[in-house]
């Protein structure tokens, strides 16, 4: 068990802020990616430790696991994903100054529009461009053909400036 | 904006970073206190002894500097207290010999530094050195370098030691074990053929008994004992 903690310690270590980041550009709150966030690596090593022989690549199953707490969590609180980029109440609601100045306001536009994508168009986003996965990796995650997988990053590229564009 | 402005605009998203007090508490959250730091790793039971030995051993050498009427100066004893523990009976009289002078070295430290405070302490610990340094000359056997060598030490720190004080510092037990330690000598030196040049250096001697130079004397007791 002792070894199993030690891995998944490092696991931990190495995934932490690319989930937190991946989740939290979904959720765009930073209470509720911290909670999903705590949830996934909870979930995780739950499996792990009973049969982390069974996890083949462990990156695919943090992700999906995070991804299906989202999906549960716009269920059960029966929001939309999709909601409108002038909603006030998906602005960051840090408050704290060297955070909110980082993040200047083209960037926090970005962020806004990329929120009001679909969930695939998102995924591919944040996975290629954020957390540099391959396409292969990324084709794997989302249960599609590469090439499938390359259109829908130039789709959702597509989108996002047009979302861009509109606000 | 272009397709690669975008790109870089996207790319920037990366700055948005979990609190690390959050990802540290999660962390212990779920894998529990041990795991929660790599690097406090070594602080495992299997490691604690070795730990507490690394600790104990690295403030003993710490304490080697420290005087009398300090915390550290408790350490400092324990570990000279184990050196006489796990010396033989002959090495006996050297170490105590060289832990006296270590006593009138930190003496000499304290009055240069007028610490007044701790001059009291400190002579009552060069006092129960030296009285214990008197027994051990009682049972030295044959006269060797190394004692030769701490004795004089002595007399030159002790006179060092007097001259900053300016009093004089009693040590009868000690110059009386000398006094018969050299007393013995010469009485053997006596028994044995001499040359002329030897019954010369054992008058010399022989002289530094009558004028309590019992150091020197045994400077001249070692020559003769090698020639």
């Amino acid at each position: 068990m002792e070894h199993k903690k030690k891995l998944f310690s490092k696991i931990y270590d190495k995934y932490i802020k690319k989930i937190y980041r991946f989740v939290f550009f979904k959720v765009n709150s930073q209470e509720i990616a911290e909670d999903l966030t705590s949830e996934t690596f909870s979930r995780t090593w739950a499996s792990f430790k009973e049969k982390s022989e069974e996890i083949e690549n462990i990156q695919a199953f943090l992700y999906k696991t995070a991804r299906n707490l989202v999906t549960d969590y716009y269920r059960q609180k029966g929001r939309s994903v999709v909601i409108s980029a002038n909603n006030p109440s998906v602005v960051d609601p840090r408050q704290n100054l060297e955070e909110r100045s980082l993040l200047n306001s083209d960037i926090e536009h970005i962020k806004k529009s990329l929120f009001t994508l679909k969930e695939d168009y998102q995924d591919v986003i944040l996975w290629y461009y954020l957390d540099d996965l391959p396409i292969s990796e990324i084709s794997e995650l989302l249960g599609r053909t590469k090439e499938a997988t390359r259109v829908l990053l130039h789709r959702a590229l597509k989108a996002l400036r047009n979302q861009i564009e509109e606000v | 904006m272009t397709q690669s402005q975008l790109i870089r605009k996207i790319k920037e998203l990366k700055r948005v970073k979990p609190k690390k007090e959050w990802v540290l508490l999660t962390k212990k959250q779920i894998l529990g206190q041990e795991a929660t730091f790599e690097l406090f790793s070594f602080f495992k039971p299997a490691y604690a002894g070795l730990f507490v030995l690394l600790l104990l051993a690295g403030l003993f050498q710490f304490s080697q500097g420290a005087l009398p009427g300090e915390y550290l100066y408790y350490f400092k004893k324990i570990v000279e207290k184990g050196q006489i523990m796990f010396s033989s009976e002959e090495e006996k009289p050297r170490v105590n010999l060289e832990l006296a002078n270590k006593r009138l070295e930190e003496l000499n430290l304290i009055a240069e530094k007028n610490e007044v405070k701790k001059l009291a302490k400190a002579m009552s610990e060069f006092q129960a050195n030296v009285s214990q340094t008197a027994e051990s000359l009682e049972k030295v056997k044959k006269i060797d370098k190394d004692i030769v060598a701490q004795t004089k030490k002595l007399a030159e720190n002790k006179e060092r030691v007097e001259e900053v004080l300016a009093t004089k510092i009693e040590t009868k037990d000690y110059d009386n074990a000398l006094a018969r330690l050299v007393e013995r000598e010469i009485l053997n030196l006596e028994k044995s053929s001499l040359t002329q040049e030897e019954e010369g250096l054992l008058e010399k001697v022989k002289q530094d008994f009558e004028q309590r130079n019992y150091s020197e004397a045994l400077i001249k007791i070692l020559d003769l004992s090698q020639k």
